[in-house]
């Protein structure tokens, strides 16, 4: 029995053609995974799904009966959720305020809190899905603020729910905690469609794959018969090149090692918001030539670190020097902080960079050329706005606008936080080669396995201080005893637990 | 960009066709003949250079104002307060150009629009100020100055600077008056329309040039899309707040150049008839587009004028009301367009931008 079945769609957006003749059918009751590049036509399939986009041609069924939606109302009427990479969360509510937005349950002409309390309490309990109806949304971390959308999607009751790369936010304490409540969906007999990246994560829940590559479903398997060699060949369509940055890696750390100079310094910081302790005589060091992992759970000073460094905030205690006046930023959330989707990516570079006081289209154009060329941008016509180009180009061209500062000092916040495998190696390699350049390089990121991959020195940040700091030799050293063991000892120490 | 403004002039084409149909519904129910109003009132504008330069004299102050509030606009700083920061620019120059007469030509010009330039913009200072230093919202702020700006007017005018028994100040010296079309051709004798026409249309051009190619301009409407980016980007996001309301508000004293050089000679309590309200959507209609508002403008120029001349059949009302179904229409009309636009033309527009 099939819940979903997609049959020849085709959707094209001028002349992309972003699902091509698409047939695909989802088994009830277990977890479906697509993977597949940045623009490989996933979000694209699933919105058609949700009711956002109108397919050009092909159909949907659901539970064998041929549908046609409007708008999403239709699909949630129809029992399909989804989980969005940027929620949709009213900041100034509550919990139960977001939840029941839509979907009052009313008594006459007055709420019925009383009862919405005890239905939503009850799938909370079933779930572990651990939020208090009676914060408001501001107040929460990111991952709670996921558990949120989750109860919007359970309290309309949803037998199918769509996750949209739900790991993306999430630190590896998070992302395990999470799977169990997909299992539990699994359980209660719900049905799940999972677009990711991560392939750790297929091999983790996946009952079957299915990988899309330029909007053609390519490739389909069942868990048995899971490969991950294979996997990436297929999203890719050719080589695998995480492999070769490794070796480029390998001869940089064999090569040339000189004695390097402090970029900047940070002495007993200290910051406090609303009466909260944020940062605690947090202490750093970068020198030249070297990239300083900041690893930890989200909401424990990372974001305030980087605002300190790159001056928005200024009230705080204690010493801060710095030999550069120049810094880059990569922030964390590059919807929020990281562009201005407005203005096209010409445009965002001339305005970053210090002495371009004219901004014409044909200079724009230039360096947008430019760019496209070095960085592999895909970018749908010449000077189209940011907000037009998919996730993974996005980053990729945050990152060439502020590499193209020349600054001797580099924040990477979350530089690759739903970013596919290609765009990924590609952007770990420009970090590198800032660092080969001999630039300071800050990476703050909650994917422990790419602070191993880049830093020299990885430090754990718990509660605004550093609860544990290892250097490149104690990674190698502790890897050759076991990857998982170190995994859970680096993990521990994110949550805060010392020994 | 090519585009964009093929989109947006067939959305005010399209919304000015349904403005004429709605309007004649309306005429048809309070018993007009909608061909005869539009038609008399269309000759009237139309067929004389007075007409003509009426309609012009009348879109002059809503260009310097809706130029003003475009930068406002662009910093996403909602400014409702042009009404009383036009009005305090304007005392401020009839004012200084009767105290300080004593000055050669050529220095008390430029002394006494920087003294309406600095007026209004202290009235954009002040709520910008409130906005960063404690985030109150600046559409309170600038309605509540309004009233405070009128008021302190209608003090200073009354105690201090009208001449006996009425709402005005002395005429400024005559060598401060611009010159009129009139004076140099026939054609729009009669007419108040005068230099400072022209000067508002400099002013638009160069505003749209600073907003849309200099780095300036493209700081200011980063932060009215994203301020949280901005600073990233590393703008100045306060500084450049408060340079765009100051900048924003002193641009609307200009309107006093309009009236008081070039038309009665000096400052009268409420001669702007709210100018600083229609230039919002005057603004609006461009889409804060400073080389757009010079046609928006002129359109409520003519609507203005073409209200006066049909007076005899149609109450000049009928005039607001049209100029509000414009904005009613052109927001709906843009929705319409928008999505003909992304689903129809997108490909000729891809084929045209691959090229």
């Amino acid at each position: 029995m099939y819940s979903v079945e997609f049959k020849n769609i085709t959707k094209r957006f001028g002349n992309l053609t972003a699902n091509d003749n698409i047939s695909l059918s989802i088994k009830s009751n277990s977890v479906h995974c697509i993977l597949g590049e940045n623009g490989a036509g996933k979000s694209t399939l699933m919105k058609i799904l949700f009711g956002v986009y109108k397919q050009d041609s092909g159909e949907i069924y659901i539970k064998g009966k041929k549908i046609s939606f409007n708008s999403p109302l239709d699909a949630i009427d129809s029992g399909i959720g989804m989980l969005y990479q940027h929620f949709m969360l009213i900041d100034d509510f509550t919990v139960m305020e977001n939840v029941i937005l839509g979907k009052e349950l009313t008594a006459g002409l007055k709420l019925n809190f009383p009862k919405i309390r005890k239905a939503l309490l009850e799938i909370i309990g079933r779930y572990n899905l651990n939020v208090e109806l009676d914060r408001k949304v501001s107040d929460l971390s990111i991952s709670e603020q996921q558990k949120v959308e989750l109860l919007k999607i359970l309290y309309r009751d949803s037998g199918i729910i769509i996750l949209d790369e739900p790991t993306a936010v999430l630190s590896p304490v998070e992302v395990y905690e999470f799977f169990n409540i997909v299992r539990n969906f699994i359980k209660d007999g719900r049905t799940v469609l999972l677009i990711t990246h991560k392939l750790a994560e297929v091999k983790e829940i996946a009952e079957t794959v299915t990988v899309l590559r330029k909007g053609k479903n390519v490739y389909e398997t069942e868990r048995k018969k899971l490969d991950i060699g294979e996997l990436s060949r297929q999203i890719i369509g050719d080589i695998f090149p995480k492999e070769k940055i490794k070796e480029e890696d390998i001869e940089y750390i064999s090569g040339k090692q000189k004695k390097p100079a402090c970029v900047v310094k940070l002495e007993r910081i200290s910051y406090s918001e609303k009466g909260k302790n944020i940062l605690n005589n947090f202490e750093l060091n970068i020198n030249e030539g070297e990239i300083i992992g900041v690893c930890g759970v989200e909401g424990n000073g990372q974001n305030e670190i980087t605002d300190i460094l790159t001056g928005i905030i200024k009230n705080y205690k204690g010493e801060y020097e710095r030999k550069t006046d120049n810094i880059s930023v990569v922030p964390d959330d590059r919807l929020k902080k990281g562009m201005i989707k407005e203005f096209s990516v010409g445009e965002s570079i001339l305005l970053r960079k210090k002495g371009e006081n004219k901004i014409t289209q044909k200079r724009a154009l230039y360096r947008e050329n430019e760019i496209k060329k070095m960085y592999d941008i895909m970018i749908p016509y010449p000077g189209c706005p940011m907000a037009k180009l998919s996730g993974g180009n996005q980053q990729k061209a945050i990152v060439a606008r502020e590499i193209q500062l020349d600054s001797k000092f580099i924040i990477f916040s979350h530089p690759t936080r739903g970013v596919d495998i290609k765009a990924s190696s590609f952007i770990y390699n420009k970090i590198i080669g800032e660092k080969n350049k001999g630039n300071a390089i800050l990476l703050i990121s909650s994917d422990v396995d790419e602070l191993i991959f880049l830093s020299d020195r990885i430090v754990i940040l718990y509660k605004g201080r550093i609860l544990k700091e290892y250097t490149k030799e104690e990674i190698g050293k502790s890897l050759e005893t076991g990857r998982m063991k170190f995994l859970e000892e680096v993990g521990k120490y994110m949550i805060g637990i010392t020994e | 960009m090519k585009r964009k403004l093929i989109k947006n002039i067939t959305s005010v084409f399209l919304s000015v066709l349904v403005t004429l149909f709605i309007t004649a519904l309306l005429l048809i129910i309070v018993g007009r003949n909608p061909v005869e109003v539009f038609s008399m009132m269309f000759y009237d504008v139309f067929a004389s250079g007075y007409g003509l330069g009426q309609a012009f004299f009348k879109a002059t102050p809503l260009i310097f104002c809706s130029t003003g509030l475009a930068i406002c606009f662009h910093a996403s700083l909602f400014n409702i307060g042009a009404e009383g920061q036009l009005n305090a620019g304007a005392f401020a120059i009839a004012v200084s150009s009767v105290v300080f007469s004593f000055l050669p030509v050529w220095l008390l010009l430029p002394v006494s629009l920087l003294a309406g330039f600095f007026v209004s913009g202290i009235f954009g200072l002040i709520p910008a100020y409130i906005k960063i230093k404690k985030g109150v919202s600046e559409v309170i702020t600038t309605i509540m100055l309004n009233f405070i700006v009128m008021a302190v007017i209608n003090y200073l005018l009354i105690n201090f600077f009208a001449v006996k028994a009425t709402f005005r100040t002395e005429k400024i010296s005559d060598s401060l008056m611009l010159p009129k079309f009139s004076d140099y051709t026939d054609y729009f004798q009669g007419s108040s329309l005068n230099l400072s026409f022209i000067v508002s249309i400099l002013f638009a051009i160069i505003v749209f040039y600073v907003i849309y190619k200099t780095k300036f301009g493209y700081q200011i409407r980063s932060v009215g899309f994203n301020p949280v980016a901005s600073k990233y980007l590393g703008i100045n996001v306060n500084k450049t707040t408060i340079l765009a309301f100051v900048i924003g508000a002193g641009i609307t004293s200009l309107v006093g150049l309009n009236y008081i050089m070039g038309y009665k000679g000096y400052y009268e309590y409420g001669f702007s008839s709210n100018v600083g309200f229609t230039a919002i959507a005057v603004a609006l209609l461009a889409k804060n587009n400073p080389v757009g508002i010079i046609f928006s403008a002129l359109l409520f120029g003519v609507l203005d004028y073409g209200g006066l001349a049909v007076n005899t059949i149609v109450p000049k009302e009928i005039m607001f009301v049209v100029q509000a179904i414009v904005i009613l229409s052109i927001i709906s009309t843009d929705k319409i367009v928008e999505s003909f636009f992304e689903n129809k033309i997108l490909k000729i527009g891809n084929n045209l931008g691959n090229t």
